[in-house]
């Protein structure tokens, strides 16, 4: 019970404590039932089972004044899609839904499909609900759309923000162009209805407050909800010291090998965090331009790891509502074209995981020079993805399947890491084996924890997932996209850093083949794929752990063996 | 005809309601809930409630009981020792869950409880593929290893889940038959026979679970039947968390199903007020010391949801995956908030006031009740504020100190700049708007318009709320039982005697011949009958219903459609279809007539008629007549002179105009102004707005 805080100014606010909170919880509230209603009748086991996607309630400016509990990656990133709708529609009418999904003008990667509708009070413009979705497939060459292309036009489909639906009908024209360029139309109609449908709950639920409590109030409140966690953010940054302090990184590479290379050649992230008062900056400055490949981040993306990382800092419990309010205090700039601020054409599809789940990492190293005990160790580090397509020989029609491999969560003073579950920007959940191995032609041999793949610590780092999943009666198009091959998760404080991330193929004649951590290959009929998500690092040095900790670790066999790994943190750590 | 009884064991009382049948009238006594032991609290609570009415051992036709021992075992983490055997490669299913994490920002989260320790987790070589046909075959030799490490471990149960076991349990049924065998005093729950369902986490938690709790259910229900055939009382009957009764033995079968037993049972007695006068479309609001549960019934059905999770961190909406374990056993769908008369208020950094969802608790309680509690909670605004009488409740049993209450609200007042009465009023508010949140996520997030509904109001604080919530939803009606406090024991004598079944069958409905479907129904119809002959039901009050959860074919969640009775056809599949693209749009705003309707699931709900009950009065208990008259806030007109009456004095159509305060032994009713409280004949309050 924060009693203690009682001595901060509240905040000034026109409408009445009770109604505002109701409101606030009822947007809130909206955003979830957004949420359930996609999960229900989705036709993707990515997102009727997995979850990959986000929904918002937004302003009419396009400020998301209440978030799902969706995925951080996507949340950050939101407010640009709708205001990109925004941008390019001055005038938006009631049965009107817009489709967007372009890096370049709101979006995040070409996958991640914007559907954005408002919501009305008679002739006033209330705001608009948001579902981004990550759609399995969007075309391009590679199944999956994951493939290590060096331009954003081979990417994908890309659509600018578009009208969708005029008064309540969709635009057959549009449709059209849509399913005509992705594999699985019939999924993707799924999909595109649930979105939709979605959508619709969402501005049910914001025409009714607004019929109950009048548009004006309503409104008013949505404003006090963005300033009500600014107040609050702007208090907890307030409460840590000040400082500056830069932290470099190196990434694995783009998934291109250049033309007389031998390896994916690893490329550097630097970031310098400066914290005064109430607000803070995060500055890319010295990072590497852009590379060839997808790991091109649009600063969206880069500020989404940002924004993620800093919530986990500033507010721990985990007590502020988190929307638009939330990042006022907090600046993030990187230079134009640099790999963290992406011009076009640059191809961006593995970046939006994978930049933003390094960035927020990042954050927390630099943030542990200034707030030692409010910070985490690096968790996975990368959403570890995983895609198979091909035709499913047992029906003769095409699939694409999508799946994100978790890791460890960092371990944090006073507590050890969380096994194999999604940290920092991720969310999304996996697909269960037996409804997987139902939708398409693959079997999984083995899903387990990878043993002494937590990096050991006073606090030790939650382990890794291992999948192996193995082709059936048929060639499979395979794509991955994995971070942490090279530069194994920083432990702080004197922690270890967590076991690699590591995937090799094993070919039916028992050959076995190490892949890329990025781009795409052909598995055979009968090949297995091993994947292993990284561990994280540990917390304090190994030296500090409780033996009774130790002596359970080694019963549980979460730990078989004398801890390997260094202290060093980072590229230049 | 004789007495039916029934038993809730709650978390501060254990309720026993007796209720003759012929008569309808009700009885009820109120003990301590001894946790230690509930055993003593439910034999003295029962010797009291049967010696109050007179009633002999003999003349009680049916006992039945609501029991918390399942919950508290996951609360509490002292179930048994518990191992887990899986497919070879999947040990670690059970700690892999679904890889999501509960919030998204906190740094500081747990990880996700576990049941079963990795040292304690074993695999076996074997594979049944996606199509129900054997990939790898079992390795008896894994068995012999996996036998003699559970013996070496000493472990009191295990669970045994395999891959597609719900498509083919061969390799799960042997190894149960061999780990049965060769480990007599262990006990050994199949996930084929616990929960035949696709997804391999889901599935094996809520084996696991059963596991985990077997043992100790064992013991208990073994123990107060033991006690119970003592006192010369009739066999035991169990309440599930779908709303029905079965006997001890399937009880023990599957232990999940008890999860809910006391919640469940304050819905079913709604339920039963709705049939009784009438009312099919009820919202049931239940508010206690710490937590508000609010159920939705309509049509006279009461919603049941399929997947639940128990023994975590807390949570107050289902769905959402948690720091619990996840079962897939139908529970009546609840919303539970936590927001109660215990519920502490406080100030947040942004200068809101919040409520909950800490709980003053039982120990020290609210600040007004004297036992050293310093919070300000619920119970302290409503004194405050005179809705609860500001020096003593329970007929005088329980002393009320007015001034530790105004102290315990000042300090919320003080940092927002609010005068004491004005502050409790702002309590009231918000937890009233917590509550609504439960009324709503029941009726609103499912597309019902509570106007169209009656909320019956029950739990210890449930009347002195209602009015409110009900002017906030803008329900018309609010209907207070005879003795709301015990009202859930009420619900367990009232229950009829129910099990539900589920059998995979994955189908094109187009396609699917109406003779497997037929099969599938009478193997689990006999199954369900003889359930319902051990548990005494003569087959004239033996009811099957038929269900099948449906989708469009690559969805993930189902609907749940009723399936005609009688022999199958291609039409009655037809008409399954056609109903599904129905109840599709109506929840989603879309259906799809073209799309291809998957069958997922054929389910039976058995259902043992009892006798039908007719509520009658509450026989004596009436408050000792006290005040006419006090101060009471209503936002309307602040603090008011507000006549007090006392239930009894009430006579049959009796009506009292809002402002007014109702007081009865266990509960006070709040009649705000614009309220018009009514006694009809079945002794129950109405309120209507005027």
């Amino acid at each position: 019970m924060p009693d203690t805080l009682l001595g901060v100014p509240g905040l000034r606010r026109k409408t009445d404590p009770a109604r505002f909170e109701v409101v606030k919880n009822a947007l809130y509230s909206a955003a979830e039932e957004m949420k359930i209603v996609l999960a229900k009748t989705a036709y993707s086991p990515l997102l009727k089972v997995a979850g990959d996607y986000s929904c918002g309630i937004f302003d009419a400016r396009g400020n998301m004044v209440a978030q799902g509990p969706d995925l951080p990656i996507h949340l950050g990133s939101m407010p640009d899609a709708v205001r990109a709708v925004i941008a390019a529609f001055p005038v938006v009418e009631p049965g009107d839904v817009y489709i967007h999904n372009d890096p370049y003008n709101g979006g995040s990667h070409l996958p991640d499909v914007n559907v954005v509708a408002p919501a009305f009070l008679r002739d006033q413009l209330l705001g608009f609900g948001c579902v981004r979705a990550h759609w399995p497939d969007i075309g391009s060459a590679t199944p999956g759309s994951y493939g290590a292309v060096t331009e954003i036009y081979g990417e994908g489909l890309r659509l600018p923000p578009v009208r969708l639906y005029r008064n309540g009908q969709p635009d057959p024209d549009i449709e059209r162009i849509i399913f005509a360029n992705v594999r699985t139309p019939a999924e993707r109609q799924g999909d595109l209805r649930a979105q939709i449908a979605a959508n619709r709950r969402g501005a049910q639920r914001l025409e009714a407050l607004a019929g109950k409590y009048g548009a004006e109030e309503l409104l008013r409140i949505m404003d006090e909800v963005l300033d009500y966690s600014e107040q609050m953010m702007r208090a907890a940054l307030g409460r840590l010291p000040d400082g500056e302090a830069s932290f470099e990184d190196l990434l694995d590479g783009d998934g291109v090998i250049e033309p007389g290379a031998e390896f994916d050649e690893p490329f550097t992230v630097k970031l310098t965090i400066r914290k005064r008062g109430e607000e803070i900056t995060a500055d890319f400055a010295g990072s590497d331009g852009q590379v060839s490949g997808p790991m091109n981040a649009p600063l969206t993306v880069t500020a989404s790891g940002v924004y993620c990382a800093l919530k986990m800092i500033a507010d721990p419990q985990s007590l502020i509502p988190p929307n638009s309010g939330c990042w006022r205090p907090v600046t993030v700039t990187a230079p134009p074209g640099s790999v963290v601020n992406a011009q076009p054409p640059a191809p961006v599809v593995y970046a939006n995981h994978e930049v933003s789940h390094r960035v927020a990492d990042m954050v927390m190293a630099a943030m542990f020079q200034i707030c030692a005990d409010n910070v985490m160790a690096a968790s996975q580090g990368t959403s570890a993805v995983v895609t198979f397509g091909g035709i499913d020989p047992r029906s003769g029609e095409r699939y694409v399947s999508y799946e994100s491999l978790k890791g460890g969560f960092g371990a944090r003073p006073g507590k050890d890491g969380i096994n194999a579950v999604a940290s920092t920007t991720s969310n999304m959940m996996n697909t269960p084996v037996e409804m997987l191995e139902m939708a398409f032609p693959l079997r999984i041999e083995e899903y387990s924890l990878v043993p002494d793949s937590g990096g050991a610590g006073t606090w030790r780092g939650g382990l890794g997932a291992r999948r192996v999943w193995r082709v059936l009666g048929h060639e499979a198009h395979a794509a991955v996209c994995c971070e942490r091959t090279i530069t194994p998760p920083f432990g702080l404080a004197g922690g270890f850093t967590g076991g690699p991330m590591r995937l090799w193929l094993e070919l039916p004649d028992g050959a076995v083949r190490q892949i890329n951590g990025k781009g795409s290959f052909r598995a055979p009929a009968g090949a297995r794929l091993v994947v292993e998500a990284p561990g994280s690092g540990g917390y304090g040095p190994p030296t500090g752990r409780d033996h009774a900790l130790v002596r359970e670790d080694r019963a549980d066999g979460y730990v078989t063996r004398e801890q390997e790994g260094s202290s060093n943190v980072g590229a230049h750590g | 005809m004789g007495w039916r009884v029934g038993v809730d064991i709650g978390g501060t009382f254990t309720d026993v309601a007796l209720i003759d049948e012929e008569t309808g009238s009700i009885g009820i006594a109120k003990v301590p809930t001894t946790t230690r032991d509930f055993t003593e609290g439910v034999t003295s609570g029962l010797r009291e409630g049967l010696a109050r009415y007179g009633v002999p051992p003999a003349a009680v036709s049916r006992l039945s009981h609501a029991t918390t021992v399942v919950t508290n075992a996951l609360l509490e983490k002292n179930g048994a020792k518990t191992g887990f055997v899986t497919t070879r490669g999947f040990r670690d299913v059970l700690e892999l869950r679904r890889s999501s994490r509960t919030d998204l920002y906190d740094l500081f989260q747990d990880a996700p409880a576990v049941l079963v320790p990795r040292r304690w987790r074993y695999e076996i070589a074997e594979r049944i593929d996606a199509q129900g046909k054997v990939a790898v075959p079992l390795d008896e030799g894994d068995v012999d290893a996996v036998i003699a490490a559970i013996r070496e471990a000493g472990l009191d149960t295990v669970a045994v889940s395999f891959l597609f076991s719900f498509l083919n349990d061969a390799h799960e049924r042997r190894v149960g038959e061999r780990l049965r065998q060769a480990l007599p005093g262990v006990g050994v729950y199949l996930s084929c026979e616990v929960l035949p369902e696709i997804r391999e986490f889901e599935r094996a938690s809520t084996t696991a679970v059963c596991a985990y709790v077997g043992p100790l259910l064992t013991r208990y229900l073994d123990r107060l039947q033991g006690t119970m055939s003592d006192l010369g009382l009739p066999r035991l009957l169990v309440m599930g968390s779908s709303g029905g009764m079965f006997d001890v033995a399937e009880a023990l079968r599957m232990p999940a199903m008890t999860v809910e037993s006391g919640p469940a049972a304050g819905v079913i007695a709604a339920a039963l007020v709705g049939k009784e006068l009438e009312l099919p479309d009820l919202i049931s609001f239940d508010m206690g010391g710490t937590t508000a549960k609010a159920s939705l019934i309509a049509g006279g059905e009461i919603a049941v949801t399929a997947e639940y999770e128990v023994g975590g961190a807390g949570h107050s909406k289902r769905w959402l995956h948690g720091t619990g374990h996840p079962i897939r056993v139908p529970v009546i769908d609840l919303a539970e908030v936590s927001a109660g008369g215990g519920s502490i208020a406080w100030v947040d950094q942004g200068g809101a006031l919040k409520v909950g969802p800490k709980s003053a608790g039982a120990d020290p309680g609210p600040a007004a009740y004297g036992r050293g509690g310093m919070e300000a909670t619920v119970t302290d605004a409503d004194v405050v504020l005179g809705y609860l009488d500001r020096e003593a409740l329970l007929g005088g049993a329980l002393r009320i100190d007015l001034a530790a209450a105004e102290a315990a609200i000042r300090r919320v007042a003080d940092p927002l700049g609010l005068a004491i009465p004005e502050a409790a009023a702002r309590i009231v508010e918000i937890v009233n708007a917590n509550m609504a949140e439960a009324l709503r996520i029941v009726s609103i997030e499912r597309g019902r318009d509570p106007r169209e509904f009656a909320l019956i109001a029950f739990g210890g604080a449930g009347p002195v709320h209602a009015a409110a919530l009900a002017a906030d939803l803008l329900i018309p009606e609010i209907i207070v039982p005879p003795a709301p406090g015990a009202f859930s024991a009420i619900g367990v004598v009232a229950s009829d005697v129910k099990r539900d079944y589920s059998r995979t069958l994955y189908a094109d409905l187009a396609m699917l011949d109406p003779a497997r479907v037929a099969a599938v129904l009478a193997d689990m119809e006999a199954t369900a009958s003889d359930m319902l002959a051990a548990a005494g039901i003569p087959s004239e009050r033996r009811v099957l219903l038929r269900a099948a959860d449906v989708r469009y074919r690559r969805q993930a969640y189902e609907l749940t459609v009723p399936l005609a009775a009688g022999p199958m056809s291609r039409a009655s599949l037809d008409a399954l279809a056609s109903n599904f693209h129905e109840k599709h749009h109506q929840t989603y705003g879309h259906a799809t007539a073209v799309e291809a309707v998957e069958l997922v699931t054929l389910r039976l709900t058995a259902v043992g008629r009892l006798p039908g009950l007719q509520l009658g009065r509450l026989p004596g208990g009436a408050a000792p007549a006290r005040r006419r008259a006090r101060e009471v806030w209503f936002a309307e007109t602040g603090f008011a002179t507000t006549p007090v009456h006392q239930r009894d004095e009430l006579t049959v159509d009796h009506r009292l105009a809002g402002p007014a305060i109702l007081e009865a032994l266990d509960s006070t009713i709040v009649i705000p102004p614009g309220w018009i409280a009514c006694v009809d004949g079945g002794g129950y309050i109405r309120l209507r707005r005027r």
